[in-house]
C-alpha cells in the first residue's frame, strides 16, 4: 500500500512539471491558434538560464528559480516575435507556425549546443533534504516542493486570466479571435503576453525538472512531448481538462510502473489517450462541436 | 488673367474671310494663347517608364511543321498525350503554332535524366561521398513522396511516417536475423508491417482532425522509439539493430557496391514517383481533390466517399512506407534508432516544407536540398542544422507553399502589382490604358480617344474672363482665335447630353435642354431658368459647356 501510495505522489510530482507545459500548450493553441512545438527549446533555455544565474550571479535557490522563469519568459517573448508576430496574418497560418517553432526549436537547440556543450548540467536542490512523514509515507521536502510551486504558478496564472484587464483579453482570444481583433483586442500584443506568461510556466517547469534529472540542449523534447500529450488528452483549450489529464496521467504512470513495469508506461499512457479521444474526438474538457478556426 | 490683359493683344487673321460673310473681318484682336502643337509634343514625348503590355509575350511557341496543327504523339496504346500541345495561330501573322500548356514533363525527365548519368559525371574525388549520399537521397525522397500523399493528398495530417519505416526495418531485420531470411524478403514482410501499422494509426484517424492528429502522432512516434530503446530484443549497445541480409555482396570491389547502392536507391525513387503518379493523379486522387480542407460537407453531399477515399490512400502509403522500410533494412543490414527521433522528424518537415507540402517536385526538391547541407557538406559541423533551420524559416516567413510555390505567389504579386499601377493611372481623361487598348479591335476609337483628351486638355489653357466677355458680347459671328476653337469643338460634341436652347415662346422665353442622342427618346430639361433673348440663352449654354469641359 505504501509503495502505491509513493508511486503515486511520484507520479503527482512528474505530472505538475508536466502539466505546466501542458496548460501552456493548451493556452498558447486556444489564444493564439499557435501549435508550439519550441516548448522544448523555451524549457532548456530557461534551464540554461537559471545555471547561469547560479554560477554567475546567485546562488540563493528562489533567485536561481526566478532566473529560470525570466529566461522562460524571454525565450517565449523570442518564439513570438520570431515566429508568431511574422506569420499570424499569413495564409496557412496554422501549419506555418508549426513548422516555424520548430525550426526556431533546431536553431536554438543547435546554438545552445554550440554555448554549452553536449555535456548535462545539474541546477542545484532548491527545498532542501527534509523529510516529513505522515501517516507511514515519507514525504521529501522537494516532492512538496515542486508539487506546491507548480500549484501556485498555476493558481497564479489562472487568477490573473480571470479577473485582470490581460487576462480578458487572452479569454476574449479564446472564445473568438476575430470578434476579439474587431472590438479592438491587439492580436499582436496579447501574442506577447501569452508568450511571457506561458514561457514563464516551461521556465519553471525546467528548473523544477532540471534538479531532479539533468539539462541538456534537448532535455526539453521529452516534457514537451509528454506536455503535448496531456494537453491532447485534456483538450487542447481547456485549462481545467490539463489538469484533470495531468492527474489521470501521473496515476496511470504509477500505476503502469507498480503492476506492469516501467517500460510499458508510454504505452498505457498512449493507449489511454488514444481511448479517450476516440470517445472524445476533442479531449476531456474540450468543446465538441468546433475547433478554434484561426 | 490679369497680366493677359497689361500685354499687347495679337491678332488673329480669318482665313474665310475671303469668302466675304458679313462681320467677317479679315483680323480680329485675340487674347494671348498658346500655341495648340505644343500639347502634341508634350504627349509625344512620353517620360512615364512603359512596361510591356499583354500577356505571354514571352513564352516560346515553336514553330509548326506544315498544316498539321492537331498531330500529336501519343503513349501506346492509350489516348495520352507525351506533352500537352496547344495548336494556336499567331494573331498578327496567322501562322500556325505550338504551345507546351504543360513543360514539368520535361523537367522531369531532364532531372532525372541527369541523375541517371550523374556516376558518369562526377569527378573522382567526390565521386563516392556523393553517390553515398544519392543513395539516401532516394530512399529519404521516397519516404517523402509517400508522406506527401498522405498529408497532402490525403490531408491527414500524420507525422508518424518515420515511425512507420523505423518499425518496419526493425522488425525485418529481427525477421532476417532470427529466422534468416534473405534480403528479397524483406520489404515483402515489411509492406505487411506497414499494413498493420497503418491500420493502428488509421484508427484514430477517422475521429480526429487536423493537428489532434498530428500531436498524437508525435507521440506515437516517440512511443516507438521508447519501445525500440528499450525492448531486450532490439536494443542492442550499437545504437541500432543490424546484421540483416543485404543485397551488397562485400566481396565486390568498394566502387561497385556504391553504384549498386546509388541505383538501387535511384529505382525506388522512381518507383516511388509512379506511386506518387497513380495514387494523386487518379481516382483516389481527384475524388480527394474535390474534397478540399473545409469543404468536406460539399464532398459528401455530391456523393463522394470521401472518408473511405482517405484511409485508402493511408493505407497504400503505409503500405509502401513498410516496404521502403523493409529495402532500408536491407540497404543498410538494419536501421539506426534514429529514425524515431524528433531530429529526423523536423527534418522531413524540413523537406517536405522547403520544396512545398502536396507536391511531388516539391517533396524531391525539398529532399535534396536537405540531404546535400546534411550529407555533403559535413565539414560545416552543427552550423549545417542552423542553416537548415534557416531556410526553414526563410521558407515559412516569405513563401505561401515552399520553392515551388514562389511561381504562383509571383505571379499572383504581379497581378497586385499592376492592379494598383492601373489604379494610379486611372485619371488620364477619359483615355485608354494599355491593358484596355489590347482588348479593343477597334483601334480608331483608342486614338480618336486620345485625340480628343489631348485637344480638351489644350482647350482648358484658352478659357479666361476675356473671352467669356467676348462671348456674351456676341454670342454668334466672328470671334478671336482662342474663342473660335473653343466653339468650334463644342459645335463638333456628340449628340448624346449635347445642349441645345429651346424656345418657349418666341422672342420672350428661352430654355436650356440637353439632347438624349438616342432616336425617340425626348430631350431633358436641364435647368428651369428662363432666359429673355436667344442670346443670353446662347451665352448660358456657353457657361455649361465651359462648366463641364473645366470639370471633365
Amino acid at each position: 500500500m505504501n509503495d502505491i501510495i509513493f508511486l503515486i505522489i511520484n507520479g503527482i510530482t512528474v505530472a505538475s512539471i508536466y502539466g505546466l507545459i501542458a496548460v501552456a500548450v493548451s493556452i498558447t493553441w486556444s489564444a493564439l491558434g499557435l501549435l508550439n512545438l519550441s516548448y522544448g527549446f523555451i524549457f532548456s533555455f530557461a534551464g540554461y538560464g537559471a545555471w547561469l544565474a547560479e554560477r554567475h550571479i546567485y546562488g540563493e535557490p528562489v533567485f536561481v528559480m526566478f532566473m529560470g522563469i525570466a529566461a522562460g519568459v524571454v525565450g517565449g517573448i523570442m518564439v513570438c516575435l520570431l515566429v508568431f508576430i511574422p506569420v499570424h496574418d499569413k495564409p496557412n497560418f496554422t501549419i506555418r507556425g508549426m513548422i516555424g517553432t520548430l525550426a526556431v526549436s533546431l536553431i536554438g537547440g543547435q546554438i545552445l549546443l554550440q554555448n554549452f556543450g553536449p555535456k548535462a548540467k545539474l541546477l542545484p536542490e532548491f527545498f532542501g533534504y527534509g523529510k516529513i512523514k505522515i501517516l507511514d509515507v515519507t514525504l521529501t521536502a522537494d516532492k512538496i516542493g515542486i508539487i506546491c510551486s507548480s500549484i501556485l504558478m498555476l493558481t497564479i496564472v489562472v487568477r490573473w486570466m480571470k479577473s485582470s484587464r490581460r487576462g480578458l483579453e487572452i479569454r476574449a482570444m479564446m472564445m473568438n479571435p476575430h470578434a476579439a481583433s474587431i472590438v479592438g483586442i491587439g492580436v499582436r500584443k496579447t501574442g506577447i503576453y501569452v508568450m511571457a506568461v506561458t514561457g514563464a510556466m516551461t521556465g519553471l517547469s525546467a528548473a523544477l525538472l532540471s534538479q531532479t534529472y539533468y539539462l541538456s540542449p534537448f532535455s526539453g523534447l521529452t516534457p514537451m512531448i509528454k506536455g503535448v500529450s496531456i494537453a491532447l488528452m485534456g483538450g487542447l483549450g481547456s485549462v481545467k481538462g490539463a489538469v484533470i489529464a495531468a492527474i489521470i496521467l501521473g496515476f496511470n504512470e504509477a500505476l503502469t510502473t507498480k503492476f506492469l513495469g516501467g517500460r510499458y508506461v508510454l504505452m498505457t499512457q498512449f493507449a489511454l489517450i488514444i481511448i479517450v479521444l476516440i470517445i472524445r474526438p476533442r479531449g476531456i474538457a474540450g468543446i465538441l462541436d468546433k475547433a478554434r478556426e484561426a | 488673367m490679369s497680366d493677359i490683359k497689361t500685354k499687347k493683344r495679337k491678332t488673329w487673321k480669318n482665313p474665310l474671310a475671303v469668302w466675304g460673310a458679313k462681320g467677317g473681318n479679315y483680323e480680329v484682336p485675340t487674347p494671348e494663347w498658346k500655341n495648340p502643337h505644343q500639347i502634341w509634343k508634350d504627349t509625344k514625348a512620353f517620360k512615364v517608364p512603359t512596361t510591356k503590355i499583354g500577356r505571354f509575350h514571352y513564352e516560346y511557341k515553336s514553330s509548326n511543321h506544315g498544316e498539321k496543327i492537331w498531330n500529336r504523339l501519343r503513349w501506346w496504346p492509350t489516348r495520352r498525350t507525351i506533352l500537352w500541345t496547344q495548336g494556336v495561330y499567331n494573331r498578327k501573322s496567322l501562322k500556325p503554332e505550338k504551345i507546351r500548356k504543360d513543360k514539368r514533363p520535361i523537367f522531369w525527365f531532364l532531372s532525372l535524366l541527369a541523375l541517371a548519368i550523374m556516376p558518369f559525371i562526377l569527378p573522382d574525388g567526390y565521386k563516392n561521398s556523393l553517390l553515398t549520399a544519392g543513395g539516401i537521397f532516394g530512399i529519404y525522397a521516397s519516404i517523402n513522396l509517400c508522406w506527401t500523399l498522405v498529408i497532402g493528398t490525403a490531408g491527414i495530417f500524420s507525422l508518424a511516417t518515420y515511425a512507420i519505416v523505423g518499425m518496419s526495418a526493425f522488425l525485418t531485420t529481427w525477421l532476417s536475423i532470427n529466422l534468416g531470411l534473405p534480403w528479397w524478403m524483406l520489404p515483402m514482410i515489411g509492406m505487411f508491417v506497414g499494413l498493420a501499422f497503418g491500420v493502428i494509426i488509421a484508427l484514430p484517424a477517422l475521429r480526429l482532425d487536423g493537428f489532434y492528429y498530428g500531436l498524437l502522432t508525435l507521440g506515437l512516434n516517440e512511443l516507438c522509439r521508447v519501445f525500440i530503446t528499450t525492448s531486450h530484443a532490439f536494443g542492442a549497445a550499437s545504437g541500432g539493430l543490424y546484421g540483416a541480409d543485404t543485397f551488397i555482396n562485400d566481396n565486390w570491389a568498394p566502387m561497385a557496391q556504391t553504384l549498386v547502392q546509388y541505383y538501387s536507391g535511384f529505382a525506388l525513387l522512381i518507383a516511388a514517383l509512379f506511386l506518387f503518379r497513380f495514387v494523386d493523379g487518379k481516382r483516389l486522387g481527384r475524388i480527394l481533390k474535390l474534397a478540399p480542407e473545409k469543404k468536406e460537407a460539399f464532398a459528401e453531399a455530391s456523393g463522394v466517399n470521401y472518408k473511405r477515399a482517405r484511409v485508402t490512400v493511408f493505407l497504400i502509403s503505409s503500405i509502401a512506407l513498410g516496404f521502403i522500410g523493409g529495402f532500408y533494412a536491407a540497404y543498410y543490414r538494419g536501421s539506426a534508432f534514429d529514425i524515431f527521433s524528433f531530429h529526423t522528424v523536423i527534418m522531413g518537415l524540413a523537406m517536405i516544407t522547403i520544396g512545398g507540402i502536396g507536391r511531388a517536385d516539391g517533396a524531391v526538391a525539398g529532399t535534396l536540398i536537405i540531404v546535400v547541407l546534411d550529407r555533403v557538406l559535413v565539414e560545416l559541423g552543427p552550423y549545417r542544422y542552423i542553416i537548415i533551420g534557416l531556410i526553414m524559416m526563410f521558407t515559412i516567413l516569405f513563401l505561401k507553399n515552399g520553392l515551388f510555390g514562389i511561381r504562383k505567389q509571383f505571379r499572383d504579386w504581379r497581378d497586385k502589382k499592376k492592379g494598383e499601377a492601373r489604379s494610379s493611372r486611372l485619371e488620364r481623361g477619359g483615355e485608354m490604358l494599355p491593358e484596355q487598348a489590347t482588348e479593343i479591335d477597334n483601334k480608331d476609337e483608342i486614338y480618336r480617344k486620345r485625340y480628343d483628351k489631348m485637344q480638351r486638355e489644350f482647350l482648358k489653357t484658352l478659357i479666361c474672363d476675356e473671352i467669356i466677355e467676348e462671348h456674351k458680347q456676341k454670342p454668334l459671328g466672328q470671334h478671336s482665335e482662342a474663342l473660335e476653337r473653343v466653339c468650334y469643338y463644342f459645335r463638333r460634341g456628340a449628340m448624346n447630353d449635347k445642349y441645345v436652347v429651346k424656345c418657349e415662346v418666341p422672342f420672350k422665353k428661352y430654355k436650356i435642354m440637353a439632347l438624349s442622342g438616342v432616336r425617340g427618346r425626348s430631350p431633358r430639361l436641364v435647368e428651369d431658368k428662363i432666359y429673355d433673348t436667344v442670346e443670353a440663352a446662347y451665352h448660358g449654354l456657353f457657361l455649361r459647356r465651359i462648366q463641364d469641359l473645366m470639370e471633365a
